[in-house]
């Protein structure tokens, strides 16, 4: 199934949580391609819904929430987000079978969405729930009026060794409900991110916070490089109020291997590896550039 | 001849200040214009020796080629020149970074020689 969906253009490969795909795509329509050791799979998605879960390893297919829950079994899963055309779109779909909602009909406009409790619901929209025990049947329809004023549990995240993926995991509903995160990434952001990594010299780059990694493209084991990048803040954060000289742009370590730089980005900042033949004088350019359109006011 | 030097980095555009300093915060010798060489200054500057140095130990050890920390108005270019001892060049956002790296490698042994 994978092979006859239409290629779309590709944003870039990136890994984040499973759930961090639902929260920043509401203006995405496309395929993401989830790649998780030797299997792969996807998640056909229009405006931040899902309309499709697949993953298949070797003769192991998961389809629907299955595969859902096998991608949440993973704190972090690697992707690559691929735009399409309403006709790729509209193929896709059909390859799918995947009878979309007539409009009017959607009721879930939250980009996070939340898997149903059957195992094979494809062609099903996302569903709101919680608490609610692995017996009960779940509505195949989404109920016309969500409960906004419902505490939503936080989802744990199981882990699950790849080896032992059963073809129908157990399932509990309060695994499968996924917080609302604050969408901090939008899709021009990602589009931002993916150009720079697309740049001569550049391994990783990834958008980190204080407890959290947003994102990250590139092949790179994040969290050793997060460690470097919450060192060069701190040190950042030592020296920023002793000095008169501006607001904060980067911090470029350099070493043989390769350059470290961290700057500031929204609320959050960039940490990016780099090769030692890059261009940095072109960084420099871009982290600037960011920071000006930043304090302008304009969201990228 | 130290001075010499440093002054050679001094009349590239833009240059602040040019200045050799051990790890422990003692500055060694120093060419300044336009910019006052004060305690915060020298703190600033011994916390990304020592807090750089560090970091790049956690790359498997890797030795410390060069700290470039920028902001809006100003940069500060740091690199070691030898054990301990270190150059740094502050230099105003229009300065040319190239030609300032340039004259860091270029210059290097001959401050090495008179350490």
């Amino acid at each position: 199934m994978i092979d006859q969906l239409p290629e779309g253009k590709s944003i870039g490969w990136m890994q984040a949580p499973p759930q961090w795909i639902f929260t920043h795509t509401v203006r995405f329509i496309g395929v993401v391609r989830v790649v998780i050791q030797d299997g792969e799979g996807f998640i056909l998605i229009k405006k931040g819904k899902p309309l499709m879960y697949f993953f298949k390893h070797g003769r192991i297919e998961l389809r629907g929430h299955a595969a859902l829950d096998y991608f949440n079994s993973h704190p972090t899963i690697e992707f690559n987000l691929c735009k399409y055309t309403p006709e790729e779109f509209a193929q896709a779909l059909k390859i799918c079978e995947v009878e979309e909602n007539l409009p009017g009909t959607t009721v879930m406009q939250e980009p996070a969405p939340v898997a149903p409790a059957q195992e094979d619901v494809a062609q099903e929209p996302a569903v709101e729930v919680q608490e609610i025990s692995t017996d009960e049947h779940f509505p195949t329809e989404l109920p016309e009026t969500p409960e906004p004023e419902r505490e939503i549990p936080v989802a744990p995240v199981p882990t699950k060794p790849m080896a032992a993926v059963p073809a129908k995991p157990k399932v509990t509903v309060t695994e499968r409900v996924f917080v609302p995160q604050p969408a901090v990434l939008e899709d021009p952001d990602i589009k931002i991110i993916g150009q720079i990594k697309k740049l001569n010299g550049i391994v990783a780059i990834s958008v980190f916070n204080d407890d959290q990694n947003i994102l990250l493209m590139g092949d790179v084991e994040i969290e050793p490089l997060l460690k470097i990048a919450r060192t060069m803040l701190a040190t950042t954060n030592k020296i920023t109020p002793l000095l008169y000289w501006g607001s904060f742009v980067h911090m470029t370590l350099q070493i043989p291997e390769g350059n470290v730089i961290i700057a500031p980005y929204h609320e959050n900042h960039l940490c990016i590896l780099t090769t030692r033949t890059i261009n940095i004088g072109h960084i420099r350019r871009i982290l600037r550039d960011l920071q000006q359109d930043r304090s302008q006011g304009i969201r990228l | 001849m130290l001075k010499q030097i440093l002054n050679k980095f001094l009349i590239l555009n833009d240059v602040q200040a040019a200045i050799v300093i051990e790890e422990n915060g003692e500055i060694i010798q120093s060419m300044k214009s336009g910019i006052v060489i004060n305690e915060e200054l020298r703190d600033v500057i011994a916390t990304i020796m020592l807090d750089s140095k560090k970091t790049a130990a956690q790359f498997g050890n890797a030795s410390l080629s060069m700290v470039f920390v920028e902001f809006s108005d100003y940069f500060l270019i740091l690199g070691p020149v030898m054990e301990e001892f270190y150059l740094v060049i502050i230099a105003k956002n229009t300065a040319n970074i190239g030609q300032i790296t340039y004259e860091m490698k270029k210059n290097q042994d001959a401050i090495v020689s008179l350490l």
